[in-house]
């Protein structure tokens, strides 16, 4: 197997599960639980390639495409936040919409899937690095990828930063352990939490123009692949700590790899291999949970 | 009167939500250029009001319930079994294969062993998450989907290879012997099928209504650790839930594959799937077994109308998804609640005025 193909796809496949993790942590950690990841990933995947499409603007295309993402973190806020709502609910009910508009719209314009091949040349965004593309082996899996992998590995310190720096992210943490504390000194809850979708949003709006417009410059129906859960089960392995989650996210990501590079030559039963990052996924989280029973010493049944 | 009030609160809790889906879905068609009200008409012109296409929308919604009911008895105790359209793969894909590889065998004993094996995959299917959640505390809802995605590709990879069906054009297995099938009955689309769903339905309703599990649903999702505290063995209640669910999604998958579709495909469920269909079922029903029979005959209406509104009314069927997910992200809050007092609201607004014009004279 080739090793080096193996890590620069690690990386690849890391960087939009990164970018979601990311997001989702926020509303993790103010105490709503963002399943509309998955959908909103689509929705940016989907409308970055349609704008780009009809713009003929690469710039253009991911302004718009973050702009409607935000439209969707506002409706799920106003679900589960003013609204009180289920998160669960309204965050399955939008990644169903997202899937359904999008293929409605494939259906309605008359097209099997968007291709902006002529617009966007994929083998020119992806980003050379000076210096580091000269060493031997680390060079070719480090440089060479688009812009938006390279945002989501430095965007790991910027939350990093807000999270546990900021003002803000003090208050995200309090809102999400005590409520009522919060409303005692005086902290509009809806508003942090509010914020902290609408982080989420914009972070898997990124995820999304990785995954279609910047790699393959193509939209398919269904390309998100779970991409969105798997940031949620890498976010709960972590509890919504920007750095670990980030670790279960490059890990998630190798997993995706070894799935494409094995498959490479498998022949008839290639698809066995694409099981196994779910697997991994299920197998990790079960080890994580049972560590933290372990160290749990609440009695009896508690269900999150 | 406050039984009344009650059913007549959770009647428009029910209907607001569609109201409202609907009439953001017919903006969508005005926008494409179509007119809304005949698109909806199409839709359910020949599916409610024809006793042909009556019994057609019958027959395609007793999958439909049996989903409907499995997401409800997890759902009503918070137990978030996503998993149920995993389950019903499973349970479909182990019926077909059943069903093609007994040659010649006697029609009632195929068709037990058929259904029966489809209910073991099932619940099979769903006592992983269930042993997870209810023995190490992994977040049930994330291990289901995830089991989803994986066992939708093993079905996948074993229907293109071993099971595949060399003779047919498309990934497909074989079809299933004529003795595994369900025959329809009298001219019409129904089949056995929906007399034993019928059955299954009122078995669940003694179990959510009269029976103590059905009880100690109800009481473990509105406080766990109430539950637990006052004896409840809430490990174990999660696992009987998960598996009457994964057996209802079985039985809903090997049925639907032994009176519809016959063999397996890589579309078998359809999209967005009977398994989440299912969900939008059970919100829609409010997890209680009469709301959930209405819901899911309202909205096998409506999936076998959009078949018609793209071949009558030019406007893509998938329309019928952006509805659904419409009236699910609508579900998902109440419009009124207990304490939104809107008759008392007219009352007093209506005295008062009445009081006021009194006063006045």
């Amino acid at each position: 197997m080739d090793y080096q193909r193996l890590l620069y796809d690690a990386i690849s496949c890391g960087a939009p599960i990164i970018l979601c993790v990311l997001g989702g942590n926020f509303a993790h950690k103010a105490n709503v639980l963002n399943i509309a990841l998955e959908g909103m990933l689509l929705m940016g995947a989907f409308t970055s390639v349609l704008f780009t499409m009809l713009t003929k603007n690469i710039l253009l295309g991911i302004l718009i495409c973050i702009l409607i993402n935000l439209i969707w973190g506002i409706v799920f806020s106003v679900m589960c936040v003013t609204k009180k709502g289920n998160p669960i609910i309204a965050g399955l009910a939008v990644n169903m919409l997202a899937t359904a508009i999008c293929a409605f719209l494939l259906k309605v314009l008359g097209m099997a899937n968007l291709n902006v091949n002529s617009i966007v040349n994929v083998a020119g965004l992806k980003i050379q690095i000076p210096v580091i593309n000269q060493i031997p082996f680390i060079g070719g899996i480090i440089s060479g990828h688009p812009l938006m992998t390279y945002v989501s590995f430095i965007a790991i310190f910027v939350m990093w930063v807000i999270m546990y720096k900021t003002k803000f992210g003090v208050y995200v943490r309090v809102v999400g352990e005590n409520e009522d504390a919060a409303v005692s000194v005086g902290i509009n809850v809806n508003r942090i939490r509010y914020i902290a979708v609408l982080i989420g949003a914009v972070c898997s709006a990124l995820a999304g123009i990785n995954l279609s417009l910047e790699k393959m410059a193509l939209f398919t129906n269904d390309m998100s692949a779970g991409i969105g859960f798997i940031a949620i089960a890498a976010i709960f392995c972590g509890s919504g700590r920007p750095g670990l989650t980030s670790i279960y996210a490059i890990i998630f990501g190798l997993a995706q790899s070894l799935a494409i590079n094995l498959s490479i030559s498998a022949g008839a039963y290639s698809g066995l291999f694409n099981t196994i990052p779910y697997f991994m996924i299920v197998f990790i989280l079960a080890v994580v949970s049972i560590i933290k029973m372990k160290n749990n010493r609440v009695r009896g049944f508690k269900n999150e | 009167m406050n039984k009344v009030r009650k059913l007549g609160l959770s009647l428009l809790n029910s209907l607001l939500p569609v109201l409202c889906a609907f009439a953001i879905g017919a903006v969508i068609i005005l926008i494409i250029g179509q007119n809304p009200l005949t698109t909806y008409w199409i839709m359910i012109k020949n599916t409610l009001f024809t006793w042909k296409g009556f019994m057609k929308t019958l027959h395609y919604a007793s999958p439909l319930i049996l989903t409907g009911l499995a997401i409800a008895i997890t759902f009503k105790a918070n137990i978030f079994n996503m998993g149920v359209e995993g389950q019903l793969l499973g349970g479909a894909f182990a019926s077909c294969i059943i069903g093609f590889s007994l040659k010649s065998m006697n029609p009632t004993a195929h068709v037990i062993i058929c259904l029966l094996s489809g209910i073991i995959v099932g619940m099979l299917f769903a006592l992983v998450p269930a042993i997870l959640k209810a023995y190490f505390h992994v977040n049930e809802m994330v291990v289901t989907l995830m089991l989803n995605y994986a066992i939708a590709k093993i079905l996948q990879v074993l229907a293109s290879t071993v099971f595949r069906d060399k003779a047919a054009g498309y990934v497909a297995t074989s079809p299933i012997e004529s003795s595994a099938m369900f025959n329809r009955i009298g001219g019409t689309s129904i089949t056995l099928f929906f007399p034993i769903t019928i059955v299954v339905f009122i078995a669940m309703y003694f179990v959510f209504k009269k029976s103590r599990l059905g009880y100690e649903i109800t009481a473990i999702g509105r406080n766990t650790e109430f539950a637990e505290a006052s004896g409840m063995n809430v490990r174990r209640k999660i696992i009987y839930m998960m598996l009457i669910s994964g057996a209802l999604s079985g039985l809903a998958g090997a049925g639907f594959m032994m009176s519809e579709k016959f063999k397996y495909t890589l579309d078998f469920s359809g999209s967005p799937g009977l398994g989440w269909d299912g969900m939008l079922i059970a919100l829609l029903g409010g997890h209680d077994p009469i709301g959930i029979l209405i819901a899911a005959v309202f909205y096998s209406a409506l999936k076998t109308g959009s078949d018609s509104i793209g071949i009558f009314a030019n406007v893509p069927k998938e329309i019928v998804a952006v509805i659904q997910g419409l009236m699910i992200l609508f579900l998902s809050i109440r419009f009124i609640d207990q304490r939104t007092k809107v008759f008392e609201n007219f009352k007093t607004r209506f005295i008062s005025k009445k009081a006021q014009t009194e006063e006045v004279q």
